[in-house]
Order: C-alpha cells, then structure tokens, then sequence
C-alpha cells in the first residue's frame, strides 16, 4: 500500500514538472499581516490614553525597550499611549507573499537566498529552535513592504541637536526618494522594472535644499540585488558641479555629519552577511505607530498649501517625537557584526511583526554600553495626506536618533508621499544628478 | 559679430535678466522660485608684502519654474535659473604700494625670483602695472585681454562682460514616451565635463578667471560662463548599460582666453601678466613685448562644439567627449624685423593668438569592493595646441594629458570622530609630442596632488591639507586649512598656502646673442619650467574667509 502510495506521489511530481513548493496556508497568512484580525494585544496597566512617565515607569517596564525605559525613567521623555491599530499592507503585498513565499529558501551561507521574486519571503512565525530565525527576520525586514514600489519625502527636516542644552545646531532640509527595482508588487510594472542590467534592488536618491553650504549636494545609493555585492553610491557636490564617486565601504559613517551611521538608516541599511542575527523572541512592546493627523504638530518648521505639518518634537533637548505609541506584536532580534573591528558590539532590533518595519533600535558599543538609541515612527496611511490613503505603507513619519554617551541627537521630520510619478527611474540615475545639480 | 552689437545684445540680456529678478522677486518666487546666496569677505595676509587680497563678494543665485503648460504638455520642469555676483577688492586702496597701478616692481620677476640674471637686470624692462593706467602703448597693444584701470580690477565683475551676471539659463525637459528624455539647458552657464579635481583635463570648456587666486579657488568660482546650448539625450539604462546618455554643447558666444592676471593685480598666473607689459632692449630701442592680442571676431565659424557619450557599465561609469574648441592660454607668434634678421619687429615682438584645437578624450571611474576605493582615469589628445620656444615664440603640438585618481574614504577612529575621511591622491600627465629642446617644458611632466579631509562636529568643522608637488618644477604647494560652520547662516575658513620652487632657470638666444649669456636666466622662458606652483614661491599666504549665507 505504501509502496503504491510512493508510486502515485512519484508520477504525480513527472506530470507538474518538478518537486512542489510548499504552500503558504491561510492560517500563516492571518498570523503574518491580520494578528489584530481579532484580538489586540493586552497588558494589565497599560490603557490607551496614559501617559508613562518617571512616576510609573516601573509599572510598566516590560512593555518598553530598555532604552525607552531609561530616558522615562530619567525624566527625559514621557510616552503617551494609543489604540493598537490594524496596519494592514497592501493586498498585492500580502498577494505575492502568498505566490512566491514557498518557493524561498536560505542558501548555505549567510545572505545567500534564492527564490524570494516579490512578497514576504519567510512570513511562518520564527521559532527558537530555528538557528537562521534572525536572518529570516533580517531577510523580512530587507525584502519588506517599506515604502511600496516607491515614494518620496519631499521634504524631509533633518535637526542636529544638542541634547543638554536642546540648542538646534543645525537643520538640513532634504528631498529623499526610494524606487524598487525588484520585489515589486503594485506599482507597474510589477514584480521588475526592466532593463536592469546589474540586477539593482533598490535606488535611494538624496538631495540636499538648504542650508546654502550643501545646497545641491546629491546622493545616489544603488543596492544589488545579490546581498554580497557593496553598494554603488555617487555623490555630487554643488561646488565641484560633479559626480563623484564614493567608496561605500564605511558604512559606519555619520551620514551626513548626523548621529545616524549609514548603517542606521531606516533601521539597517547594510548586507544581512555583516551581521550575525539572532531572534531573540517575541513580546508584545510599544512601538511608535499612531495617527498622524490627530496628533499635535509642528506649527514653525513647515508650511504648505496642503496645509501639512510635520511631527512635532519635546523631551529632553527636543529629541523625543510628541507621538503616542501603541502596544504590537514585536520581534526582538539582535545582529552582530562579522567585522570585529566595527565599532559596535550589538544591535537590538524591535521589529513590528506586521509590517517588518523596524520602529525601534538599541545600539551597543564594543564594551557593551548603551550607545544609540533609534526611534522611527510609523504613521497609518489612512491618516496622513489624502494621497497615501490605502496605499497599505506603513508611512516614516517621524525618527530620533539619541548619541546617549555624546548626549546628542538627530532627529527627522517627514513629509512622506507614496505617489510613483515623484519616482520615475529617470530620476535614480547618475546623470539626473549631473542634470539637477547646478 | 561687431563690439558695439554684442554690448548691445548683453545689455539686453541683463535687463532681461533683471527684469526677471524682480518680477519674479515680487510675485512667483514667493510662490514657487526660490533666491538664496551669501555674503563674504576673503582677508588674506602674504609673508614680505602684507595685505594680499580684501574681497567682498555678493551673490545671489534663484530658480523660477515656469509653468509648461505655456510650452506645450510635452516640456517638463522649465525652470530659469541664475547667479548674479559682484565683488570689490579693497587690496588696491589698503595696499597700493604692492597692488595696483603704482605698484611698479623693481625689476620683471620681483615676486619670484632675485635679480641675478642678466635677462631682468638688463636686457627686459620692469613689467608696467595696470597698463592702461600707466602706458598708452602698451594700453593698446593689450586691447581687449589686459586692459584693465585700476577700477576694473578693484570690480572685476562689473566690466564690459556684464560678469556680474555669473550665469543666467533657461532650462527644459522633453519626456518620450520610451522614457527617454531631451534636456535643454540653453544661455550663459557653466559646462563641466571629466572627474578631476583641481586639473582641467576635459574640463575646458568654460575659460578660467586666474586672477581671482591663482589655481587655488574652487573651479566653480573661476569659470569664466559662456552662452552655450547644451543638449542632452537622456537614454537611462537597457540590456547592456545601466545608464547612456549623449550630449551636444555648443558654446555660441565670443571666445574669451583665461584671465592670467595683468601686472599689477595681486595674482599673476606665472606672472605673464608683468612679462606682457614689458620691453626688451634692442638696438633699435625698447621694444613692447606685445604688438596686439588676436581677439577672434564673433563668427559661425568661430563658435565652439562638443559631443559626450556618458553612461554606467557594471561597476565602472564612463565618458568618451570631443571638443572643437580654442585654446584659452596664450601663443606668442613673434614678429621678425623686415629687414634685421634675427631681431623683431620694432612696434612688438608677439602677437598673441589662440589657436583652434580638437580634443578627444574619455574618463572612467571604477569602485573597487576588494580595496573599498575608486579609482579614475581620464584622458586627452589635443592637435592644434601651441606652445612657447625660445626659436620663433611658439610651436604647434599634440599634446596628452592624463590624470589617475583614487579615492577612499575611511573611518578612522583614532583621530576621534565617527565621519570617514577623504583621502585622495591624483598624478597628473602631460606630454608633449611634437617636443623640440628649446621648449621650456618637460618633454613629460608629472604633478602629484593629495587631500585628507576629515568631518567633526556633526560636519561642522572641517580640517583638511592638500598638497601638490610638480616634478619637472621641482615645486610644492602644502596647504592646510580648517573650516568651521556654527550655524546654518555662518561659516570661517581658515587657511595657510605655502609653495615652493621657482629656481629653475632657462637658457635664452636672445642673452645668448645680445651679451653672450649662455646660463640659465630667470626671464622670459623658466617661468613656464617653474609653472604656476613655482612662481608663486613668495606668495605663502594665510588666509580667512568668512561668509553669511542666507
């Protein structure tokens, strides 16, 4: 009988033509991109409306980071909680993930994956027992929804601040946008943009406004599709009137002369085969996620005729965003560095479970102190500009990068926009940096 | 083209530009254009001599977009852009016993070199300062290339040019249904081709204004701008290329040489400035140095044109450009005495010309993971370059020019900050392939440049050291220099230039001849052997610029 039942599966495989990928049943769908289909999460002390501050912070410590809790507990901040709300992403995401998940599969070594097309690539729950769970992780977050096929801030506000005496050193106002090569799921064409011939992900296109001294200074950062291969990246420098370009080696480098490295940027911006990952479990934390038009914002720093403003910033030096946050379903996974001569030991991630972004990042240095801590808030879609409405992304509205050993930050204020005519792929190419430099 | 008809035209163009600025200042820019720019005042102290330069500059620059539904749905992003400049330099009052027209030197080459060779102690004259203010003659003979009054030189954007406006273009592009997109970029602007700092290998499209600091400013700031059409094909990438585009430029506005600096003036690229307005002693008398300069007439056949093919291959970005264009340095034709051989003419021993050249050339970039560092090349051929001898003033070559570069940036965390630092290091080429012996040049000739620049203060201040060093010259410039940027509005920059060099000396048929001197002399030819670098030996200066930007 067994034998018969081999045979069958066995001439079942000759007529489709190969070994079948594995389904991604319904259920993990669920759990992966609806956890609050049902139920919201609940821990006794924390209620929609409080505001967590030094006198009952303690109270509630397993449901902060520990950076966040330090700064409350020193004073330096205090948190005001939210409704835990459905950031569902867009239904073409959720779609590929439900397409081409089965078929992706970690190679040997660390950073090497094939199959993933589109979509999540490994959207199951991790388990403990799994000793690649962090790099799935990793590989989640890197092939996630982000910004959609593409977007724009436009603009973006930059502060560098000095954090005991809250003085605004400096302020540099950008217009930032992204564009996904590959991994395309709703934007035409979809799932790539062709030619492509040096198989790009994705393009990162920075151009500095003001102050006058960087005014006209681009950036352009080319990332591979193949995760071993370093960035392309070209800079052009309004006084040289060039492209030049740059070494993308460092990725430990200030970006910019900010308290956020290069590595940093929207959570990790480097290859997932730099780092060892490790998952470290699952809680329910909170996360800055909220409704940005029912928030109170910003009236000085930008005005327009949309009537937009942006996040307003307080706490101590101004470097905390005035937001409320929400309780999630949160991944805690920790990535070390392979190069042991890069400045940090660790990093804490806190990555939202539904839509891999990475809200929350805790950074050590090498003798294991606390050094950076990176908040980067997440606005729903539904409540931001008319334009973003049912996009399905999870809109970067807001970030604060806190130099807690410098006593120091940096902190973003976002216009965010998801509209592809902002960002053609004429628009990520060296010579539009030649063209739109003076 | 006559000289009063493109006066004419400019001072159209000008109130064109004006009314522009304050049409636009009174209603759109507040809408959509938006106006920035700065204030500055450059104060900088050279060793022996004192107060070298007291430049105040204003500069404001705007973009307007135009709404291009008025040019038809198929043109995007119409924009007018602009840069209007004006400096004084008060050197000229603060210290006219060294700089302007009362500054006559002791002898043709003071500010170089000493007085021990026989062709500046007796055979030429002290160069005269500011021609026009002190030498009819010469005055004339310099017409339309060093014929500056002291009021020029004190407001030097202010002149006949109306360089004040600085730039001034219309730019506009045209989408393709494929995604290719036609760029036009059309008035008077700058075009900057290659990947080279501080080096014109390709970059030689716009003429340079030398006389503001010698090589040392940035490029952007020397540029003399021209009105071009530059015409872009944007193809972006396709099965091979990431990236191609090709580009047309056509420099349809009367040619301008480099501006060397006239005698006088604070910086005199290798002093030809004082050497154009002296005179050699023969026996007929002192004769000028100069009878005329060739001032190419504005004709078709005179306008400049250029083609590039640009793009990204892989990991290497590339460019391949041709250039008809003049050569912006000056050829000395000399002119003999009709009927004395071997002596010249007696109302001018050169002619200035500018010849007409063809380039062909190309660069390449290329990063290389394994060294985390990117490399550069770039290359040209030039034919119809002339360059000086001793025989017959000049002589038409080819010449190649080549520069290799790397660059690294690197975190180095013992220095004490997190930003990487630049390190760049360039060795630049030049050959000379029709080289004859009496050329006071090397036949090849290296100059090596580094820079390490490093960011503190999230990027606000800024030290950083170049130096060059020209082999053939045996000359080196080191200079370190420091900025800092408290705010968004200020900025000081604090630096040191210190050069060495200028002890070549050349031998000279005419000391040769005249007194029977056949050493090494100073003047006329080693200035081109000790090359900028060198004759600016004695100008080590210390330098503070500060700026409002608004």
């Amino acid at each position: 009988m067994l034998k018969k039942t081999l045979l069958t599966m066995a001439l079942s495989t000759m007529v489709t033509g190969g070994v079948q990928a594995a389904q991604i049943s319904d259920e993990v769908i669920q759990e992966a991109f609806y956890p609050y289909a049902s139920s919201v999460p609940e821990v006794d002390g924390i209620k929609a409306g409080m505001v967590i501050n030094q006198a009952n912070v303690d109270s509630v410590k397993d449901v902060l980071d520990p950076a966040m809790y330090q700064f409350i507990k020193n004073g330096d901040y205090e948190m005001k909680v939210g409704k835990t709300t459905d950031f569902a992403l867009h239904k073409s995401y959720v779609d590929a993930t439900r397409q081409y998940a089965g078929e992706t599969k970690l190679g040997e070594k660390v950073g090497d994956i094939s199959g993933s097309i589109a979509g999540r690539p490994f959207p199951q729950e991790p388990s403990m027992d799994d000793p690649r769970a962090g790099e799935k992780l990793a590989f989640n977050y890197k092939y996630g929804y982000n910004w959609g096929d593409s977007a724009a801030i436009k603009p973006f506000y930059w502060k560098y601040r000095d954090m005991k005496s809250s003085k605004v050193e400096r302020t540099v106002k950008f217009n930032f946008h992204f564009l996904n090569y590959n991994h395309r799921t709703q934007q035409e064409p979809f799932p790539a943009l062709t030619p492509n011939p040096s198989n790009l992900f994705r393009a990162i296109y920075v151009q500095v406004l003001e102050p006058f001294d960087v005014k006209n200074t681009q950036l352009l950062i080319q990332r591979f599709e193949d995760d071993l291969k370093r960035d392309n990246a070209y800079l052009y420098l309004g006084f040289q009137r060039r492209v030049r370009r740059l070494s993308t080696g460092q990725t430990t480098d200030a970006f910019l002369g900010s308290d956020v490295m290069i590595e940093d940027f929207e959570g990790y911006n480097g290859r997932i085969s730099d780092m060892k990952w490790t998952y470290k479990g699952t809680k329910n934390l909170l996360l800055p996620m909220y409704n940005h038009n029912e928030l109170e914002l910003d009236n000085e720093t930008h005005k327009d005729k949309d009537g937009y403003k942006v996040v307003a910033f307080g706490g101590k030096g101004g470097c905390f965003p005035n937001i409320t946050w929400q309780l999630r379903k949160t991944y805690v996974v920790e990535s070390e560095p392979v190069d042991p001569n890069h400045p940090i030991s660790k990093r804490q991630h806190f990555i939202d479970a539904q839509t891999f972004t990475i809200p929350r990042n805790i950074t050590y240095d090498r003798k294991g102190d606390m050094w950076k801590s990176w908040s980067i808030g997440q606005a729903h879609p539904d409540n931001h500009l008319p334009q973003n409405k049912g996009t399905g992304v999870a809109i970067d509205d807001s970030f604060s990068m806190v130099d807690i050993q410098a006593n120091h930050c940096t902190t973003g204020q976002f216009k965010g926009i998801v509209d592809p005519k902002l960002t053609p792929a004429s628009k990520m190419t060296v010579q539009n940096l030649r063209a739109s430099g003076r | 083209m006559s000289k009063i008809n493109i006066m004419t035209l400019n001072k159209l163009a000008i109130s064109v530009a004006m009314g522009l600025t304050v049409g636009t200042a009174s209603t759109a820019i507040a809408a959509e254009g938006e106006m920035s720019g700065f204030v500055e005042n450059a104060t900088y102290y050279r060793d022996g001599v004192g107060l070298s330069k007291f430049r105040n500059t204003l500069q404001v620059e705007f973009a307007k977009p135009i709404e291009s539904d008025s040019l038809g749905n198929s043109w995007s992003n119409v924009s007018i852009n602009g840069v209007l400049r004006g400096t004084y330099d008060a050197v000229y009052s603060l210290n006219d016993d060294e700089f302007g027209k009362n500054a006559t030197e002791p002898y043709l080459g003071s500010n170089w070199h000493d007085n021990s060779t026989v062709s500046s102690a007796a055979l030429l004259t002290p160069g005269s300062p500011l021609p026009c203010e002190n030498d009819p003659l010469l005055c004339d003979n310099l017409d339309g290339y060093m014929d500056h009054s002291e009021k020029d030189v004190k407001y030097p954007d202010f002149n006949d040019e109306l360089d004040f406006v600085r730039e001034l273009y219309l730019t506009a592009d045209k989408n393709f249904n494929n995604g290719d997109v036609l760029s036009v970029t059309l008035g008077k602007q700058q075009v900057v081709w290659g990947k080279t700092d501080l080096f014109r290998v390709l970059d030689v499209i716009n003429p340079v204004d030398y006389s503001r600091h010698n090589i040392y400013d940035e490029l952007e700031d020397i540029r003399i701008p021209q009105w071009m059409a530059n015409i872009e094909w944007r193809m972006g990438a396709n099965s091979i290329f990431d990236d191609s585009n090709l580009s047309l430029v056509w420099n349809f506005d009367k040619f301008r040489p480099n501006n060397l600096g006239t005698c006088g003036q604070a910086y005199r690229m290798i002093d030809a400035g004082c050497f154009f307005s002296s005179y050699v002693g023969t026996p007929n008398g002192l004769v000028p140095i100069i009878h005329d300069v060739e001032e190419p007439e504005w004709k078709f056949s005179n306008t400049q044109v250029g083609l590039k093919w640009e793009g990204v291959y892989g990991d290497a970005t590339f460019s391949v450009n041709a250039l008809h264009y003049r050569q912006q340095l000056p050829s000395l034709h000399f002119r003999a005495h009709p009927t004395m051989a071997g002596l010249p003419a007696v109302d001018g021993v050169f002619d200035i010309h500018f010849p007409k050249v063809n380039m062909l050339g190309g660069s390449v970039d290329y990063y290389s993971t394994q060294m985390d560092s990117v490399w550069r090349l770039e290359v040209a051929y030039s034919e119809g370059e002339e360059l000086p001898r001793d025989l017959n003033g000049h002589k038409e070559t080819d010449m190649l020019r080549y520069v290799i570069g790397l660059d690294k940036n690197l975190v180095i965390p013992a220095l004490g900050t997190g930003s990487a630092f630049l390190i760049s290091a360039q060795l630049f080429g030049e050959h000379i392939q029709d080289y004859e012996k009496d050329m006071p040049n090397e036949k090849d000739n290296w100059i090596g440049t580094l820079l390490f620049k490093g960011w503190y203060m999230n990027n606000r201040l800024s030290p950083q050291i170049i130096i060059a060093h020209d082999v053939g010259a045996a000359a080196t410039v080191v200079a370190p220099s420091i900025s800092w940027t408290p705010d968004n509005h200020w900025s000081f920059n604090l630096a040191l230039n210190v050069k060495s060099g200028g002890d070549k000396k050349f031998p000279w048929s005419v000391a040769q001849g005249a007194v029977g001197d056949f050493s090494g002399q100073y003047e006329p030819l080693a200035r081109f052997l000790n090359g900028p670098i060198g004759v600016a030996n004695q100008e080590d200066e210390l330098q503070l610029t500060i700026r409002y930007s608004f």
